[in-house]
């Protein structure tokens, strides 16, 4: 019997102590997949030039690092010193300096020079005169980036830099097994399961799990989010693998299901988590006949005063409701941290739940300001990717590799929410070292990755002060696979300190490790957004054992992916696509 | 520190031309570039250029030149002067007319503002 296909209705004995809610449910990338960070092998000439000198071997030159505000790092025998090339006397973008002699030469005259190693004076970058290359050595860039790291802190120690809200030091990773009964488990599931109905002979080619939810009203911005939370792998597993049972929870909290008793309604505590799970068993009952979510929404009716009306809503702000209603009627009793960053309290946290990091740093003297924030998705921008400049290349040579003018894609907007931002001179930030308020730069990045990201495109504007919304119909294109490193703190942060030879980690210590695989991830289900701002249509792609279907309230029909491509992307979700158990007990 | 002994003789050090060249007046760029780098000009100058091009997204679209290149060409045959030289030709034309007059415009108030 496929586990799949039973409805499991005893409590299964939840092992706490093993925080697994987590399944590979992708057939492929089967195989670890494990991005180790490149390592680039010294040059013969860097390797003979450090031989004999070991990590002195910079010495003088490191003396003369000097760290500009915004962190870079450079050569300088003074402040504004004028380096020329020996050979040519030019002042070019790009000067060598020696290491072992005095000389400077541009990169023309570099072959020439007698000596191999010198350092790039405008980035304190090491370069092989002979290899016309850059190379890179532990101890020249630990030395730099430990000047750049002093030059943004006071004195040497980050006071304001607000440690991460959990310990995010690396938790030991028991690999994913797949999971089978053993005997007694057999017996049990013999017992007490009952087989679904078999399939309809035209519907069995569907995947089970795949069913209509009938509108109720100008409820399309429900059914759109909840057929994506329906799959979203860890959710479903969560919710199927029994580990909010309605009938244990309403037990304990002294509900009753004597309808006599019903007309008490204010006494049922309300828990969505319960209503969640009685959506996943009614969708995954193997039954295809549309469902209707009333008890569902009147629920979350209860939870959302402000939002309980017929009239059309917002879907992302039914998601964020959602997620907030299942995270407040968590059982308060269990000794379970809250803080939402680390997603120990809930299950809604415990999937969605990512930090971002802001870092805001002073244009005067380059110290810099750090803090943390949980999120639960990214809401982004939508603005056409390269205006101006890719217009220019495309009529300058027709080059194909030139991206398309203006068109929008995610990791354009991407890009945009992890780009440093000079905030304006009205909001001019306090800095700690200077003690005046300057202006600053901001930057976001990612520090803690969420088993399951959502991305919100800001399709809806809304000013206050023309008292106008507007809808943003531009089409924005979204790839089926994502990978999320360039976004996370410490690419971010690597990029901050020039070309260097280690990776960093999210706080920006240097990190000797490799990469961590989980930064990759595969689209699974697309809301998507159809018609005006007051009478428009939400309707949402699934992908479920790599085909994809259209959830269009109660139709649900099999599409192309092409379809999906071509979509106007609301809501976005994407899941990790190597999935790992954490180690149980204290690492 | 002049370690003569482990320099590599490949190559004479070009002691001829050295002399023939120092002797040349600096032309104005250079004089200007000169004075631009000693008052610390030249460092507000290439930050606000480096927000500018990030701003419009020249960056991202130069990030992408480099890296469709070194995929063709392979992660381990690509220097940093191959790049430079790929890049710098596309880079300097793309550059939007407004940000080119924004930086002239400072440059030129520098000017006004020096005696040269």
């Amino acid at each position: 019997m496929k586990l799949q296909n039973l409805t499991l209705t005893t409590t299964m004995s939840s092992n706490s102590d093993l925080q697994s809610h987590l399944h590979r449910s992708y057939a492929s990338n089967q195989q670890q997949q494990s991005k180790a960070v490149i390592v680039p092998t010294p040059c013969s000439h860097l390797t003979e030039f450090k031989a004999g000198r070991g990590a002195t071997a910079f010495g003088k030159l490191l003396e003369g690092i000097r760290v500009r505000p915004l962190g870079r790092a450079s050569v300088r025998g003074e402040a504004f010193q004028v380096f020329q090339c020996g050979a040519c006397g030019k002042v070019p973008t790009r000067l060598y300096a020696c290491v072992s002699c005095d000389a400077v030469v541009c990169d023309v005259h570099a072959p020439d020079h007698e000596h191999e190693i010198a350092i790039d004076v405008d980035r304190a970058e090491l370069f092989c005169c002979s290899c016309g290359d850059q190379v890179y050595d532990r101890d020249f860039d630990s030395a730099v980036v430990m000047s750049q790291t002093a030059a943004a802190t006071l004195g040497g120690c980050n006071s304001l830099c607000a440690p991460p809200p959990e310990s995010l030091r690396k938790r030991r990773r028991v690999d994913y097994r797949p999971w089978t009964p053993d005997s007694r488990e057999r017996a049990l599931l013999g017992s007490h399961s009952s087989l679904l109905p078999g399939n309809n002979e035209d519907l069995s080619s569907f995947p089970v799990g795949l069913k209509g939810l009938n509108n109720l009203g100008n409820t399309c911005f429900m059914n759109s989010v909840l057929q994506a939370l329906l799959h979203t792998p860890p959710l479903r597993n969560y919710f199927l693998g029994d580990r909010h049972n309605r009938f244990v929870c309403q037990q304990k909290n002294g509900v009753s299901y004597n309808k006599n008793e019903r007309k008490n309604k204010n006494l049922q505590k309300l828990c969505l988590a319960c209503d969640t799970d009685a959506l996943f068993s009614a969708v995954f009952s193997g039954d295809r006949k549309p469902y209707s979510p009333a008890k569902f929404l009147y629920s979350w009716w209860q939870h959302a005063g402000n939002l309980a009306s017929y009239e059309q809503q917002d879907a992302h702000e039914f998601f964020i409701s959602m997620l907030d209603g299942i995270h407040e009627k968590v059982d308060k009793d269990e000794r379970k941290p809250h803080s939402q960053g680390s997603g120990d309290c809930c299950i809604a946290h415990r999937v969605f739940s990512g930090i971002l990091r802001s870092d805001v740093m002073c244009t005067a003297c380059g110290f810099t300001s750090t803090t943390y924030d949980p999120c639960i998705d990214i809401s982004l921008d939508l603005v056409p990717t390269h205006e101006g400049p890719t217009k220019t290349l495309h009529s300058c040579n027709g080059n194909a590799e030139t991206i398309n003018s203006g068109v929008s894609t995610l990791l354009g907007c991407l890009d945009r929410f992890t780009r440093p931002e000079r905030l304006g001179s009205d909001q001019k930030f306090f800095c700690q070292q200077c003690q005046v308020r300057q202006e600053s730069l901001k930057q976001m990045s990612i520090r803690k990755l969420p088993l399951v990201s959502c991305f919100h495109i800001k399709r809806f504007e809304h000013s206050p002060i023309r008292k106008m919304s507007r809808k943003v119909d531009r089409y924005m294109q979204f790839p089926f696979s994502l990978d999320m490193s360039p976004y996370l703190s410490s690419s971010i942060l690597r990029s901050r300190f020039g070309n260097r030879i280690f990776g960093f980690d999210g706080d920006g210590n240097d990190l000797d490790c490799s990469n961590e695989s989980t930064s990759e991830f595969e689209l699974f289900a697309v809301v998507t957004h159809s018609g005006k701002l007051d009478a428009g249509h939400y309707s949402t792609y699934l992908r479920l054992s790599n085909q994809w279907y259209k959830c269009d309230d109660a139709w649900v029909t099999q599409v192309n992916e092409n379809i999906v491509r071509a979509a106007q992307g609301y809501m976005m979700f994407y899941v990790q696509k190597m999935l790992y158990y954490k180690a149980s007990g204290s690492s | 520190m002049n370690d003569s002994r482990r320099a590599s003789i490949k190559r004479p050090p070009t002691p001829d031309a050295e002399e023939e060249d120092e002797d040349r007046e600096p032309t104005l760029e250079e004089i200007i570039n000169i004075k631009l780098i000693e008052s610390g000009e030249k460092e507000r100058l290439k930050e606000l250029l480096r927000e500018r091009l990030n701003e419009c997204g020249w960056k991202d679209e130069m990030k992408s030149l480099c890296r469709s290149f070194t995929r063709k060409k392979g992660r381990n045959n690509v220097t940093v002067d191959d790049l430079v030289h790929l890049i710098t030709p596309k880079g300097r034309a793309a550059v939007p007319d407004p940000v080119k007059a924004e930086l002239l415009q400072r440059i030129r108030s520098f000017l006004h503002s020096t005696a040269l």
